[in-house]
């Protein structure tokens, strides 16, 4: 579960402050998939940083697994990222020169994974994204929906809890698009982890379990298009 | 991150930027090309040295002189002693050791034998038919390695001599081998005489002593048997003043004595000034240690100035893998880690360069070697000296450099916001 409590973040100092987060709040269930919605400037990026810890806004708390991750040191939110949490981008961020084997291991590499462990992991994710054919190919020669499967490939490897995607198919085609939205999917519904997607792609947002409407740094509205009125208790609420 | 990890990715990063990379070692190298070479002369050049020392001294024998007076200032004048001292004029003295010295000192434990230091000052040397030269006499010494070209040494006797090849040649004859067994003279004033009275004494040439590489001076005069030269001298000497009394004392330390304690020790037993053959021969080892650190400099010098080129590298490379180092950290790198990657590649740079610079010194001493030995005529003396050891050292030496230039850099990386570096397109 992640729980979002009263996160405020503000930039600049004095006269020329930008509030980007303003009292957010929420709560998200395990195995979810989120979409954020929003316009470009709205905050949505902003808050995807404050719940994965790469941003610390001053006011407010992230709860993960029971812990404040806003509270804990440099260190541990590290270690909290390259166990529990991944990423992926618009524009993929795959390291060109390096081989797709290579784009893989490297967050078994920062999570500390043994020599020994790893060339199975790598395989089988590449596997499921079907690279495992490019698996020497340097990543510059692979084309852009090849790319982000790599990109998938390298968020699941180390299997974190949490998958954040910042505009995934932003960069891609409607057809390769697909292809990586269905792997995200897949990997949300099969082993039962979050996905936090951050887009404006309403139709992307279509097929998340819960949206949350970012607008001016607030939430402006969360819905639960797919909810089942009897639910036994609502998976989110907006807390005021 | 484990360190072989990041050790590895290092390694690749460098190989993706080969050229700069290779650049950026090159510079290094130059640096490790000079310190290398600087090692190896004045390794090759303290082995040349003590091949020197070893072969014109014996490293059991110790020289021994009175101490002279600390007071030597010839402007006042100076109190009278009952010491035999010789004077050189403008009122330097020097004080010169008595027959009591010397038997005092050859009872100290450790001494094997002592002889005392004299020159013998002879007229000249002839043969028949031949001119007349002047020559230095010197009392043979076996522990001075001679190189003969023609006879030897062994059973030297009292009326035997051995010349150097000069003298043959001077002498008259054709080739060392006609020198062997036969007579020239040496003619010496007697002294305490006052008219003055020489004598002819005869001796066979035992040997003919090569003109050595490694030699000094003692293939330059003329050696006669221990108590042949005794005998000149006392025949040149007896009746003089200073008569009995010498410059100094050669004491031979008995095997397995450890030769700077006996020094000690006779410095103890009174006011002599001991000097081993070490001692005598450290102006030589002075002089290559100046010259090894005059070479060391320059090679420090190319080093310092790599140092802004790793510097700026490192630098380029982190601008350049703002990305990559936002990724690495939004993947949860630690920043220890982050900044250990770059020091690791500057590391690797050092490495490189360590390795490229003392690798074309080595092969430089491979071809130089030969040369060198060639031009000065040292035979099979090699100059230049490769420890296996004091390369291995420059190399990690030169890494520990590089690490430190690549500190810089390694913390503007580790310091990233991971935040700001993803967003740069």
């Amino acid at each position: 579960m992640i729980e979002v409590r009263g996160v405020t973040k503000t930039y600049g100092k004095k006269q020329n402050t930008f509030t980007a987060l303003d009292n957010v709040s929420f709560t998200i269930p395990d195995g979810a998939s989120v979409a954020i919605l929003g316009k470009s400037g709205s905050g949505k990026s902003t808050l995807m940083h404050a719940m994965s810890g790469l941003d610390r806004p001053e006011v407010g708390e992230v709860i993960i697994d029971g812990k404040n991750i806003l509270k804990m040191k440099q260190k541990e939110v590290d270690a909290f990222r390259s166990t529990k949490m991944s990423f992926i981008f618009q524009s993929f961020f795959v390291q060109a020169n390096e081989s797709c084997f290579d784009n893989v291991s490297l967050p078994l590499e920062i999570a500390d994974v043994p020599f020994g462990k790893r060339r199975e992991m790598i395989e089988k994710t590449l596997a499921a994204v079907e690279l495992l054919d490019k698996k020497k190919s340097r990543a510059r020669d692979l084309s852009g929906g090849q790319k982000q499967r790599l990109a998938v490939a390298r968020a699941i490897v180390n299997n974190p809890r949490v998958l954040f995607a910042d505009e995934p198919t932003g960069n891609l085609d409607s057809a390769t698009g697909e292809v990586v939205e269905d792997l995200l999917f897949g990997y949300n519904k099969s082993t039962g982890s979050t996905l936090v997607i951050v887009t404006h792609d309403p139709e992307l947002a279509d097929k998340c379990d819960i949206r949350i409407h970012i607008k001016d740094g607030k939430i402006e509205s969360i819905t639960e298009p797919h909810k089942k009125t009897d639910a036994p208790r609502p998976a989110v609420r907006k807390i005021q | 991150m484990k360190i072989q990890d990041t050790i590895r990715r290092a390694g690749r990063s460098l190989r993706q930027a080969k050229a700069r990379t290779l650049l950026t070692s090159l510079a290094i190298g130059v640096g490790a090309f000079t310190i290398t070479l600087a090692f190896a002369a004045g390794a090759g050049g303290r082995a040349y040295a003590e091949d020197i020392v070893s072969s014109n001294t014996n490293v059991r024998e110790i020289y021994v002189q009175p101490k002279q007076d600390a007071q030597n200032d010839p402007s006042k004048p100076k109190e009278y002693s009952e010491d035999p001292t010789i004077s050189f004029g403008g009122g330097f003295t020097a004080k010169l050791m008595k027959q009591s010295d010397i038997d005092k000192i050859a009872k100290i434990d450790g001494v094997e034998s002592t002889t005392p230091q004299y020159t013998v000052t002879i007229k000249y040397v002839t043969r028949s038919g031949q001119k007349k030269y002047t020559a230095n006499v010197e009392s043979f010494n076996a522990s001075v390695k001679q190189e003969y070209a023609a006879g030897n040494s062994n059973n030297l006797t009292k009326d035997q001599v051995i010349i150097p090849d000069s003298f043959r040649e001077a002498l008259g004859f054709a080739s060392a081998n006609d020198a062997i067994g036969q007579t020239i003279q040496i003619v010496a004033d007697k002294g305490g005489m006052a008219m003055p009275e020489s004598q002819s004494f005869d001796y066979k040439i035992a040997g003919v002593v090569k003109p050595s590489a490694l030699a000094v001076s003692a293939s330059s005069g003329i050696l006669l048997h221990k108590d042949a030269a005794l005998e000149l001298y006392n025949y040149t000497q007896q009746g003089t003043p200073l008569f009995g009394n010498y410059y100094g004392v050669l004491v031979t330390a008995k095997e397995n004595v450890d030769v700077k304690d006996l020094k000690e020790r006779i410095n103890s037993q009174g006011s002599y000034d001991a000097q081993t053959a070490e001692d005598l021969m450290s102006f030589i080892f002075q002089f290559i240690n100046v010259l090894q650190g005059i070479l060391l400099g320059f090679g420090a010098l190319a080093v310092l100035t790599s140092i802004f080129g790793i510097i700026n590298t490192q630098y380029i490379s982190v601008l350049e893998r703002t990305q990559q180092i936002g990724l690495m950290k939004a993947l949860g790198m630690r920043r220890r880690d982050v900044g250990r990657l770059f020091r690791y590649e500057a590391a690797w740079v050092g490495f490189l360069g360590g390795v490229i610079g003392s690798g074309l010194a080595i092969g430089a001493g491979f071809i130089g070697n030969p040369l060198i030995s060639d031009a000065l005529n040292l035979g099979k003396t090699h100059l230049l000296i490769f420890d296996p050891l004091t390369v291995t050292a420059v190399i990690l030496g030169l890494m520990l450099v590089s690490v430190g230039a690549g500190m810089l850099p390694a913390r503007k990386a580790a310091k990233l916001d991971p935040i700001e570096a993803l967003r740069t397109e």
